[in-house]
């Protein structure tokens, strides 16, 4: 193997190389760890950090069009609203999206950018992959994809889109919805949502859930799988993928299944679920663990 | 330069899984082993006076919402980002307070050289300035600086030669002016 002693100090030593290390070499990282407080409970964090956000994000006031962007061996520049990043095979570039946030973009991706004003920070991903960490109030950041539009809820995904236009989210904190079409899907952190051209988004599943009800939700959501795919999913099902059965709440086996998991809490009936009662939608919802619909609810607005 | 344990992705998915399980002590290994990258990635980009308070708030930062990180694998990745963020959220609430001087002075213990090469790094293109500063600064190998920060070590290997290319320029610049 070559040596290269900027890489790895391996080889020949090179002398500028060498000298700079021991110059800077007293800047180096020397304190021990620090006291670390006993945790608090993530809900109440993520709370405090959406209050936060959002004060940060409204003193922030409105910023110049356009994103700044740093490539791998290209350097930094501007992205203009209505221009267009791509990065070839190797490459690489980290994107400020106004004040709110950063995304890292893969490797082979072309994205567009759309908007860039105060609160309406908006893309499109052509193709290829990007990963969003956004810390502003929900619904600041959308990315359009050719199948779905991805809108950020607070916090930290992956979005991948291959050239055929399906795509796939993957949610690492916080909250992603996907959207076409009408239909939206809500995809919480540890939980991943395919979508297809002329379908739409999926439903969203945990990415621990097993491989077979991976499979069969696939099958059900794109494969024509019907009745038997969605036999398996409904029999593969914990509780744990109880909210991936109530974006399926549309019949009453689902009905069924959800409610042997987790049972619907008092005044919500078979009969208002199975006729869309949004009410009692979100009481049941409020029972899986997740949070409180009232949150994204209450938030909701027009996508732009 | 001084000798860096292998890194291992698995390793350290493994910390991350228990830290995120409430184990201290995983997440203090972690700390052990991204300190010197979240410090390299902080040095890019904010005075040296106040990277060492920067570095614990991003593990502090990192220990209140790791329950929520689900791949534990991209945990470098992840905490880069949480550095990169808070070393932005620093300037954005500099800018809203009051009018800082770019440059905080350092302490008088380092060297007019040193203080020198470190502010001609911090003028190069981000890409080109983190990784240096994880390789100049922090003595980390580029396949330890791609493995904790979740660049492809192509990309880490480019801005490292880059990055020097222009730094020499510089230096020779300052040099001869």
């Amino acid at each position: 193997m070559r040596h290269d002693y900027l890489w790895d100090g391996s080889g020949e030593p090179d002398s500028e190389v060498l000298r700079l290390e021991r110059l800077l070499s007293e800047f180096r990282s020397h304190r021990p760890a620090p006291e670390l407080q006993p945790r608090p409970r993530w809900s109440a964090i993520a709370a405090a950090a959406a209050l936060v956000a959002a004060g940060t994000w409204l003193a922030s006031g409105a910023k110049p069009e356009g994103w700044q962007v740093a490539r791998a061996g290209a350097g930094r520049s501007r992205l203009a609203v209505g221009e267009t990043l791509e990065t070839g095979a190797g490459g690489h570039a980290t994107v400020n999206v106004g004040s709110i946030g950063y995304i890292e973009v893969d490797a082979n991706s072309r994205l567009r950018l759309e908007r860039a004003r105060g609160d309406r920070q908006r893309m499109s991903l052509e193709y290829g992959l990007i990963r969003a960490f956004i810390t502003a109030p929900p619904r600041t950041f959308v990315v359009d994809t050719p199948s779905a539009v991805a809108t950020d809820l607070g916090c930290f995904y992956t979005l991948e889109v291959d050239k055929d236009g399906g795509g796939r989210v993957s949610v690492l904190a916080g909250w992603v919805s996907f959207a076409h079409a009408g239909r939206e899907s809500f995809i919480p952190a540890g939980a991943a949502c395919l979508t297809r051209p002329g379908r739409g988004p999926g439903t969203p599943y945990r990415e621990q859930s097993s491989p077979a009800f991976r499979q069969a939700l696939q099958n059900f959501d794109f494969g024509g799988g019907g009745d038997g795919a969605l036999d398996i999913v409904l029999t593969e099902a914990t509780k744990d993928d109880a909210f991936t059965l109530w974006h399926l709440l549309t019949e009453p086996r689902v009905f069924d299944a959800l409610a042997a998991l987790v049972p619907p809490p008092a005044g919500v009936t078979r009969e208002g679920i199975l006729r869309g009662d949004r009410q009692m939608l979100d009481r049941w919802w409020d029972q899986l663990g997740l949070g409180n619909a009232g949150w994204w609810r209450h938030l909701e607005r027009p996508l732009q | 330069m001084s000798a860096s344990p292998v890194v291992s992705i698995s390793d350290d998915a493994e910390l991350a899984r228990a830290a995120r399980h409430g184990s201290r002590a995983a997440f203090g290994r972690l700390y052990d082993r991204y300190s010197r990258m979240v410090h390299g990635i902080l040095l890019a980009r904010v005075p040296y006076g106040d990277v060492d308070d920067l570095v614990q708030d991003v593990f502090l930062a990192a220990l209140r919402q790791i329950s929520a990180l689900r791949d534990d694998g991209a945990f470098g990745g992840w905490l880069a980002m949480i550095a990169r963020n808070r070393a932005h959220d620093y300037h954005r609430r500099a800018r809203e307070w009051t009018e800082l001087p770019d440059q905080i002075p350092a302490p008088d213990s380092h060297t007019p050289e040193a203080l020198a090469a470190l502010e001609a790094i911090r003028t190069l293109p981000d890409a080109y300035r983190e990784t240096l500063m994880l390789r100049l600064v922090e003595g980390l190998t580029g396949d330890e600086i791609a493995a904790r920060t979740g660049l492809a070590p192509a990309s880490v290997r480019v801005n490292l030669h880059r990055g020097m290319k222009l730094l020499r320029r510089k230096l020779d610049c300052e040099g001869s002016a």
